[in-house]
């Protein structure tokens, strides 16, 4: 029955993370809590399908999963096991509705985000155990076999349980640093899927989407963090952009993107996300530039100005600072963003957007040599095919230009 | 004179198993200097993937996952022994398995340290960790080797330094079992089997900009626990800290 087969896919959208979240709460068993949650979920397909969708869906995955998780244990001899069974066995009772069960996943994504675990498990446990990616899917999407992300999945799942890292949700005193360092996390993911979307293979699933989905429910388990709600919104303005980013395999420019097929609703709900007073943090302000862009119905309308300006509210980094300069150099001329840019040579030389930058603004002063030899500096280094594409294009049109 | 035996081996040519593949040679070196009364502590380490890293350039404490410095070889366990003098420490180490496996680096404890009072079992509800306190000994090396020939300078910065650090251990209070400083990693002595023959080696098991200075065994609820506990330590401002879960 189809309609069964739907309600298990919305069903694992919201209740996923839930589940996990709860099981690993309840036996304290990261790869056990794993194991069962997608047993329950397997369960449930034929399960509901025969009886139809239970009234209380979460309330009857959680007392599958519960159920397979306590066989499992008994089959395990260590004395330590059958006392921790012997304590969990306490609460057999199910709980009637999905609101009676407690929603653990701040926990769990404080945990998956622990600074003590390297960043890219960070990111693929998140992607895991609360977005329910499976690791061959996982896998798939940062380009990695199977097998490197399984034992990346298994070395962060040891290394929690080994080193003690606590499954809590932060004391006062850690909490602004450690929703700082989830948010790092959820923005590297939207920033890795976005950079692959637009790469030679379209078929991997898309992180940035699972990213947009996380930051949301994040946003809702938070709602006092200011600082969460600009990033969802920074997601969202980058994301509208979307479906005008690459035409044919080619990485399609800001300024040559068709606006018409901005996502709007996005735009506005970003926007709204924003109607909060000042001070901003930086996630703020990167989203308010990246409002400046959407709002802009041509390329000639963006408020380059107030961009510029806005980048001197985030700490300067080198790739702040030099888009700051192309924002400069958009206001007031390539003759006074080019020293900036030269400026950063030292910081920025393997980065392909600091080649391709100062190979904009020589072309735009009329040093075509100097353009040409950046752009083959920057074809060299770009990420994926769409941008080494797009940037032997602007080396050919230059090329015709001069002559050459 | 109290030495401390760093075992240090390539995590990855060993087995993952408690003890590294050599569990009866093993329990016979520990039975033997335990009842000699050589051996006063010791315990092997978790991997370096269970590793956490504190660093604190400006205050804040920025923790990364890993040991404190890349090398070939890794810390993998540690000894506290009580020999008369360096030679016998070096016989002692020479007779350890790990020879076989890798290095051990034998290094003095500074002067005064008392006897460890490690309680064999775990408090319930704790865990252990190794808190290896490092830092970039370059200077004070050099002004221990400027010290060999000239009077100490007037106003010396350390009792400050020490009173830090006597603050840090009453904050620490039950969280801390016991902690001593090591002489200067120049002055270690790195004992390996080449071809079945002990060889010794002068200096630490491996040159990196920041050395082991000393370390505090630690018994703590959790992670951030010991995290609270090792960036409030002094030198987590100029140095790094190094957590390493005990093999439980």
């Amino acid at each position: 029955m189809p309609r069964s087969d739907v309600a298990v896919a919305l069903s694992f959208e919201q209740s996923w993370g839930r589940l996990v979240a709860g099981l690993i709460g309840w036996c304290g068993d990261w790869d056990l809590a794993e194991e069962c949650a997608a047993e329950a979920f397997a369960a449930a397909v034929p399960a509901w399908e025969a009886s139809g969708i239970p009234d209380a869906p979460l309330a009857w995955l959680t007392t599958v999963a519960r159920n397979r998780a306590r066989d499992r244990m008994r089959r395990r001899t260590t004395e330590s096991v059958k006392l921790a069974l012997a304590s969990a066995a306490e609460d057999e009772v199910a709980a009637a509705e999905d609101e009676d069960i407690p929603d653990e996943r701040l926990r769990l994504i404080f945990t998956c985000c622990h600074p003590a675990l390297p960043m890219p498990a960070r990111v693929a446990l998140t992607l895991r155990t609360l977005g329910g990616l499976t690791p061959a899917e996982i896998a798939r999407a940062f380009l990695v076999t199977e097998q490197t992300m399984d034992k990346r999945l298994v070395r962060a799942r040891a290394k929690i349980k080994h080193a003690g890292i606590p499954y809590r949700v932060p004391p006062p005193e850690l909490w602004a640093e450690r929703v700082e360092g989830v948010l790092a996390v959820l923005y590297l993911m939207f920033n890795e899927g976005y950079a692959a979307s637009s790469g030679d293979s379209l078929l991997r699933i898309d992180v940035s989407a699972e990213a947009i989905r996380l930051t949301r429910s994040l946003v809702d388990l938070i709602p006092g963090e200011q600082e969460a709600r600009a990033l969802l919104a920074l997601l969202l303005l980058t994301d509208a952009r979307r479906p005008a980013r690459v035409r044919d395999g080619r990485a399609v420019p800001l300024a040559e993107q068709d606006r018409g097929r901005w996502d709007l609703d996005q735009v506005a709900e970003g926007a709204r996300l924003l109607e909060a007073d000042p001070p901003w943090g930086p996630y703020a302000v990167q989203a308010r530039i990246a409002l400046c862009h959407d709002v802009a119905a041509r390329p000639e309308d963006t408020d380059w100005g107030a961009i510029a300006e806005l980048y001197t509210l985030i700490p300067p980094t080198p790739v702040i600072e030099l888009n700051r300069a192309v924002a400069l150099s958009m206001a007031h001329g390539p003759e006074v963003a080019l020293p900036l840019v030269e400026a950063l040579a030292g910081d920025l030389a393997d980065y392909y957007l600091y080649a391709a930058t100062l190979a904009d603004l020589f072309a735009r002063l009329g040093r075509s040599a100097e353009a040409a030899a950046a752009l083959a500096t920057a074809i060299e280094q770009a990420p994926t095919g769409a941008e080494r594409r797009l940037l032997r294009e602007r080396r050919d049109a230059l090329l015709d230009v001069s002559g050459a | 004179m109290k030495y401390l035996m760093l075992h240090t081996v390539d995590e990855s040519t060993l087995p993952e198993t408690e003890d590294g593949g050599v569990g009866e040679e093993l329990t016979a070196w520990v039975d033997e200097m335990s009842a000699r009364g050589v051996l006063l502590d010791g315990a092997r380490l978790r991997p370096i993937a269970d590793a956490t890293t504190v660093r604190a350039p400006s205050g804040s404490p920025l923790v990364t996952d890993g040991p404190f410095a890349e090398t070939k070889e890794q810390v993998a366990g540690y000894d506290v022994i009580d020999c008369p003098d360096l030679d016998s420490a070096v016989a002692v180490a020479a007779s350890h398995p790990t020879t076989g496996l890798g290095a051990i680096e034998v290094r003095a404890f500074d002067d005064g340290m008392p006897d460890p009072e490690v309680p064999d079992q775990v408090a319930e509800g704790k865990r252990r960790y190794l808190m290896l306190v490092c830092a970039d000994m370059r200077r004070a090396m050099a002004r221990e080797a400027e010290a060999d020939t000239s009077e100490p300078a007037a106003g010396d910065e350390s009792d400050d330094g020490e009173d830090e650090i006597d603050r840090w251990i009453v904050d620490a209070g039950a969280r801390r079992i016991y902690g001593w400083p090591l002489d200067l990693p120049d002055r270690a002595v790195t004992v390996r089997r080449v071809d079945g023959k002990v060889v010794t080696t002068d200096g630490p098991f491996a040159e990196t900009k920041e050395q082991i200075a000393g370390y505090d065994l630690l018994e703590c609820t959790d992670l951030d626990d010991a995290l609270a506990v090792a960036s409030s330590h002094p030198v987590a401002g100029g140095g790094v800290i190094e957590l390493r879960p005990l093999w439980a």
